[in-house]
């Protein structure tokens, strides 16, 4: 009996471990709450976002968006989108009045255009080294000359000494050594469509794989269909039948997680 | 062809300027003539006149008689540097004629007087009234046009003294109000102020160098110094400065010149130096020391108070200030376009509503320009809408069910819209006419109305294809005017 005990509250406690461990930059959050947060990542790591062609790079883009809106805070206000010139139109350029939408304030944002790939990752590194900066979403295509082994591990080591993350876009189905602690592969889902209109496209909705690293234990799942809503990241149920209805759709909230802390969420009204 | 120019063993020849040229041939066979190139001339003139700072910051290029030829340099307070006006002189003149070049100088308190001295009795220098000193000279002296000059000689005035005794309305009725007035800037009754070529600054800082030095890193080095001393200048007075430039003068009559910028005043030497160092990566090969650099000067402009900074114990580490040392260091090395940040503009249309400037030079937010929160507008806007074929639609202004962009077929299976934008008539410069002749022009007018709707309205459209992607595309044009096309322009997430 007491052995059985003593498992039982070895076992709490390696859950409470865990469960520390899954939030672990709960200390320099200012944004939603991090039970509310699916992706609570840390800060100061480097992140490796893939997309599989440039049609598709825009999933890339709003899930890293997703990701470091939570960063920002009073302490860091700054966020970086860098570019390389050529490719602007090739890729297209953000745009300000569609951010606002995502829930980011334009004066948060700078954006830089580089002339070449030297440059873009000299630019990432200036930034990096700053303590105002909450995060650095460089697009970088297919350029992987540039960004090889030693560049991850340069970018990985500094933004773990500065504080800022790092998230590189890029494209293509090859997989090279890299230092990144997260590597993520996007791939966008046909979405729902609002319970208004059956015909219009609905919320963002992505599959995310997360390829390379762990956010939490061992037993987390490392795939994800989800929503982006305005508070969030929201998972879905993988299996969306075609003909149901909207609003049956089911939407299981987070496992453990405050709903109410969330605040009522657009798709869920009316 | 007549000569314009020409070199002292021409004139020691007998030959003068407005000579023909078959005449100067006839005078002087082994005369060499060369076309003159006025522009490109006056632009090295102008190079030329700004290597000249190195001896005073305020020198100027006098194009009364001829675009280029004349440089002024005031010399208030500098001369000193060189020992003395004559010494002054002596200096700059050798220094030119060791490069090859012929000159005459003259050293005077107006700036008249120094044009009249320099080219009709060189190498006098008049610390005084030259009234004296200028009589003798003729009235060519005076700067005026050739016609002037030859109507006082045929009157018997030859010289600048005779015209001393005559009375001034007299002269003014017959020869126009212009001969006063170069009297009196001669004579220095009439202020005549110089426009000097570069910007005058008051703070600087410099170093000349006993032998001439190349190598960028103890250009960089010397930056270094020099910032150390004008910021402590700079400290002493309150200030802080957003521009600073670096003069590098070279021992061949060039200047090279680098302009950094900071987002804030600052009059932190270490930030400075590294600013230089940046713009300077971006010089890579343009940089030619020639036969080497022999004076480095360091000015500050845009000045503005800048009280004094104390670390404190509890003060709150704004990361502001971090940051415009952050887009100081990206905009040297990059350059001014590449650190940028948005502004909203009033308008409506999607690619006019945002502009970008750059992060240095920022402009105040207009508060009328925030766009709507309800409109939906995509992530990743394309510069230039591309053109996409379509199938037709159902309806005919719904949306596609298809398109073909870069040679990709995408099928629609989602779309809402459409969200006309029309094109901006305040904008357009054709008015409002309302007589009978427009109106029927406007009707058989097939590409649009009065105001251009028919050929630059917009309906936008948010389609989505099979496999999720989520495009803004819009048809432009409406029906029943000019056949419409189909764009591209932006992704959502």
């Amino acid at each position: 009996m007491r052995g059985l005990s003593k498992e039982r509250a070895l076992q709490s406690l390696r859950a409470r471990i865990e469960d520390i461990e899954k939030h672990p930059a709960l200390r320099d959050f200012a944004g939603p709450t991090a039970a509310g947060n699916l992706f609570a990542v840390p800060q100061g790591v480097l992140h490796e976002v893939f997309v599989d062609a440039g049609r598709e790079s825009g999933a890339g883009f709003g899930f890293s968006l997703g990701l470091t809106r939570p960063l920002l805070g009073p302490r860091r206000p700054a966020l970086l989108l860098l570019q390389l010139a050529h490719k602007a139109q090739d890729l297209g350029v953000p745009y300000p009045a569609g951010l606002l939408g995502l829930g980011i304030e334009p004066h948060q944002i700078v954006y830089g255009q580089m002339d070449s790939a030297t440059d873009l990752l000299w630019a990432i590194e200036e930034a990096v080294g700053c303590p105002a900066v909450a995060a650095v979403i460089a697009d970088t295509g297919a350029e992987t000359q540039a960004f090889d082994f030693t560049a991850s591990r340069r970018l990985s080591l500094r933004s773990a000494a500065g504080g800022s993350s790092v998230f590189l876009l890029r494209t293509g189905s090859g997989r090279e050594a890299s230092a990144a602690r997260f590597r993520w592969r996007i791939t966008p889902q046909p979405s729902v469509a609002p319970p208004f209109d059956a015909r219009a496209p609905g919320l963002p909705s992505w599959k995310i794989e997360l390829e390379k690293g762990r956010l939490g234990s061992r037993r987390d799942p490392r795939e994800w269909l989800v929503d982006w809503t305005e508070n969030g990241f929201a998972v879905v149920a993988p299996k969306r039948a075609m003909g149901a209805s909207p609003a049956a759709a089911a939407r299981t909230p987070l496992s453990g997680a405050l709903s109410a802390a969330l605040g009522d969420r657009l798709s869920q009204t009316g | 062809m007549r000569i314009v120019a020409l070199d002292l063993a021409a004139s020691a020849a007998g030959l003068f300027a407005v000579q023909s040229l078959t005449d100067a041939r006839a005078i002087c066979p082994i005369l060499e003539a060369r076309e003159i190139d006025v522009a490109a001339t006056a632009q090295l003139f102008a190079e030329f006149a700004d290597w000249h700072t190195n001896a005073s910051p305020l020198v100027g290029l006098l194009t009364d008689r001829a675009p280029y030829g004349d440089l002024c340099l005031d010399i208030t307070g500098v001369e000193h540097l060189f020992g003395g006006e004559a010494k002054m002189l002596e200096r700059l003149t050798q220094r030119l004629v060791e490069q090859g070049f012929s000159v005459q100088g003259a050293i005077a308190s107006s700036i008249g007087a120094a044009w009249a001295l320099a080219h009709f009795n060189p190498g006098t220098i008049v610390a005084h009234d030259p009234q004296t000193v200028l009589a003798p000279l003729t009235v060519a002296a005076l700067r005026l046009d050739d016609a002037q000059i030859m109507g006082l000689t045929q009157m018997g005035l030859k010289q600048i003294g005779q015209l001393y005794s005559r009375s001034r309305q007299a002269l003014t009725a017959r020869f126009g109000s212009e001969l006063l007035l170069r009297l009196d800037q001669a004579l220095g009754s009439v202020n005549e102020r110089l426009a000097p070529r570069l910007p005058p600054v008051e703070h600087y800082t410099e170093r000349r160098f006993a032998e001439p030095i190349g190598l960028m890193d103890d250009v960089l080095m010397t930056a270094r110094d020099l910032a150390l001393q004008l910021t402590s200048r700079l400290e002493q007075g309150g200030l802080g400065a957003q521009t600073f430039h670096l003069f590098l003068y070279r021992t061949d009559h060039k200047v090279i010149t680098l302009s950094v910028n900071a987002a804030r005043a600052t009059r932190d030497a270490h930030h400075i130096a590294r600013l230089f160092i940046h713009r300077s990566e971006r010089l890579g090969g343009e940089y030619d020391a020639g036969f080497g650099i022999d004076m480095i000067r360091l000015a500050a402009s845009s000045l503005s108070p800048l009280e004094a900074t104390q670390t404190g114990a509890f003060e709150a580490r704004d990361g502001a200030e971090d940051l415009d040392r952050l887009y100081d260091r990206m905009t040297s090395r990059l350059g001014p376009q590449a650190v940028l940040r948005s502004r909203f503009v009033n308008s409506h249309i999607p690619e006019r509503a945002v502009v970008f400037e750059p992060m240095v030079a920022r402009t105040e937010d207009d508060p009328n320009a925030a766009p709507d929160p309800k409109l939906k507008r995509p992530l990743r806007l394309l510069p230039q809408p591309e053109p996409i074929t379509v199938a037709l639609a159902e309806v005919p202004d719904g949306p596609p069910p298809n398109m073909v962009w870069r040679r990709v077929t995408y099928r629609f299976v989602k779309a809402s819209g459409p969200e006309r934008i029309a094109a901006e008539w305040w904008t357009m410069p054709a008015k409002l006419q309302l007589t009978a002749q427009s109106a029927e022009a406007a009707q058989a007018d097939m590409t649009g109305s009065f105001y251009g709707e028919g050929g630059l309205t917009r309906d936008y459209f948010i389609a989505e294809d099979d496999g999720g992607r989520r495009f803004w595309i819009f048809r432009e044009g409406l029906f029943g005017f000019a056949e419409p096309k189909w764009f591209l322009h932006g992704f959502f997430s």
